[in-house]
């Protein structure tokens, strides 16, 4: 006899040993909740989720246009203009349009190409902490949820990127078979985004200060990358400067990614065999070190 | 050591009983904690006694602007085809976050979970997209629960029939009133038959007539050998619907066994006779060092005579 019914009961209920309980669980075949699959049944599991994907995609930019008026539009006008800015700025401002001959589609296609890059690393950061609650109501594999960022951003950019043909054709630049590339050099700078979003949106998940950082980072990138002005006729202008460092900001994958899309529309840019080897490897390692970084922290999302 | 009657019969039944039934859920001395951040200072601490106990904190734990909630403690329970079981307890006493975890949304920080089957969560914090439509919704959520598109197709007419929003189907949810959106919550999570389904409140949203219709599903869920968690702070709903309930509090669970013993536990913590029950239990106090557990024994028997003592 006690009182630990009274008015403050404390008796907890008879609990089964976790032994017991996990012998119960094999016996029945119960699968076990939040805990890492192997990577086989994690592909496989992606796989199963596929049309998710594009539902979630779909409705990703669906909800970035509802809100005002021009809607898609907006993804048009909006790098335009960006794009008369920086010519103002750096092109006539600052005198870069020495650099290259037809600055208007060297800058373009820079800028479009990296506004994307920075896009997929801002809403990366943002993809597992801003759908919190969403991870809290469905089930799916979450690496859907940086991926779906990644795709929906390229949706978005596609105008953009319809537009920089069209500012090739403007500007005189001849129609030539490299054309064809194009799309294929994209696909290249997607696969590099898909890894890059997914290795950021894992840090911030484990340590959410980063997300602070992100926009400095990117504000960097934008600098160094060789948006608005030529890396190797910069450089050059610099006395005695170490060579590994040109290299390393030539080849770095956001200024190889540009390069890469400058080759395939413009034709003082020749293809470069090193420049496509370089960008394909890069693609290649961020999105297999991605893929296995996001696929270590499964069964962790979520709690935050 | 007096044992509320039925509490724990459940989980240590007699073998052939336990041989019968089939577990479809199996937690195991699970806790979770999570991170609160940006509430740096507990309010009670003198500033010194503060910086004294950060600087003794291990490590990030406790650091800047973090803080951990316990949410989950040790809690262990077995749940069988064919239950349906009912969840009571105060606000924030951490009924949501176990059931979040046994759907696998929350992953818990330690102990064990296993089911057997497929589980699906609906609440009214069940977060939809605002921005997209109700269609667009049913899309996500209903393949989010493992329909293909050619399933979601064949059922989109059921779901939206059942959800009874009429024409707001096509307007953004944010245009939805709570009680819709409830409604076309409950629809997408019963468009497949889970396995175990688990409802968060859904109910207490919704009209008389959607109340109706959901007890009927979640009956017709229950009957085709599923389990039912049922989340709700009506005791004549949990009366209504479940065989069965859990009673948790500060993260613990207190109570476990059928519906009228257990709320009767809760009643007496919280319920409106707390204060007789209190004065019973004083006088129990005196007559067992007065006369004996005998006495006392005898005394408890007259007010519940259901009682195992």
């Amino acid at each position: 006899m006690s009182s630990d019914l009274g008015p403050e009961p404390r008796h907890q209920p008879t609990v089964m040993p976790h032994a017991e309980a996990a012998e119960l669980a094999r016996r029945h075949g119960m699968t076990q909740v939040a805990v890492r699959p192997s990577l086989g049944g994690y592909l496989r599991e992606i796989w199963r989720y596929r049309h998710l994907m594009w539902s979630l995609a779909k409705g990703e930019v669906v909800s970035q246009h509802r809100d005002n008026y021009l809607g898609v539009l907006w993804s048009v006008i909006n790098p335009i203009l960006l794009g008369v800015a920086y010519y103002l700025i750096f092109g006539v401002l600052l005198g870069l349009d020495r650099d290259v001959d037809n600055f208007v589609a060297f800058l373009t296609v820079g800028l479009f190409t990296f506004s994307f890059i920075s896009a997929t690393l801002t809403s990366g950061a943002r993809s597992l902490l801003g759908n919190v609650g969403m991870m809290r109501s469905l089930a799916f594999p979450r690496v859907l949820l940086p991926v779906v960022k990644v795709i929906s951003e390229f949706v978005n950019n596609i105008p953009a990127f319809l537009v920089l043909v069209v500012i090739a054709l403007i500007t005189k630049e001849p129609v030539t078979w490299e054309w064809l590339l194009f799309p294929v050099a994209l696909l290249i700078v997607v696969v590099m985004g898909l890894g890059i979003s997914m290795l950021i949106s894992r840090a911030v998940h484990a340590v959410r200060d980063l997300a602070n950082i992100v926009p400095l980072i990117t504000r960097l990138l934008r600098y160094v990358s060789g948006v608005f002005f030529s890396i190797q006729v910069r450089f050059a202008s610099i006395d005695d400067a170490p060579r590994w460092v040109g290299l390393l900001l030539e080849y770095q994958p956001v200024a190889v990614s540009l390069t890469l899309v400058r080759e395939t529309l413009l034709q003082g840019f020749e293809l470069r065999w090193q420049t496509w080897a370089v960008a394909a490897g890069w693609a290649v390692v961020l999105f297999v070190s991605g893929f296995i970084v996001f696929w270590r922290g499964e069964g962790t999302y979520g709690r935050a | 050591m007096a044992v509320p009657e039925d509490a724990g019969a459940r989980t240590a039944a007699t073998p052939a009983a336990e041989e019968d039934r089939i577990p479809s859920v199996i937690v195991s001395h699970v806790d979770i904690r999570y991170r609160i951040y940006g509430s740096p200072k507990r309010p009670e601490e003198s500033e010194e006694e503060g910086a004294v106990r950060r600087l003794l904190s291990r490590g990030n734990q406790a650091g800047l602007g973090v803080q951990e909630v316990h949410a989950v403690k040790d809690v262990s329970f077995v749940a069988y085809r064919g239950e349906s079981i009912g969840i009571i307890g105060r606000n924030g006493s951490g009924k949501s976050t176990l059931l979040r975890s046994v759907a696998g949304l929350v992953p818990p920080s330690s102990g064990t979970i296993w089911l057997g089957g497929r589980a699906a969560l609906l609440g009214v914090n069940a977060v939809l997209q605002k921005k997209l439509s109700g269609r667009d919704n049913i899309w996500i959520g209903a393949q989010a629960l493992g329909l293909t598109p050619a399933q979601v197709r064949r059922r989109m007419d059921d779901i939206i029939e059942f959800a009874d929003i009429g024409d707001f189907i096509d307007l953004p949810m944010s245009s939805y009133s709570s009680g819709m959106a409830a409604r076309l919550r409950f629809a997408i999570s019963t468009a497949v038959v889970p396995d175990i389904l688990i409802v968060d409140e859904a109910l207490a949203t919704g009209d008389e007539h959607f109340r109706a219709r959901a007890t009927e599903r979640i009956e017709q869920i229950r009957q085709q050998a599923g389990t039912v968690f049922l989340v709700a702070h009506s005791r004549k709903r949990i009366n209504q619907l479940c065989t069965r309930v859990l009673w948790m509090d500060d993260g613990r669970l207190l109570g476990d066994g059928r519906p009228s013993v257990v709320n009767g536990l809760y009643g007496r913590k919280y319920g409106r006779h707390r204060q007789v029950w209190k004065e019973r239990y004083e006088q129990i106090e005196r007559v067992m060092t007065e006369q004996g557990p005998e006495a006392a024994r005898e005394l408890l028997r007259r007010w519940e005579p259901e009682g195992n003592w």
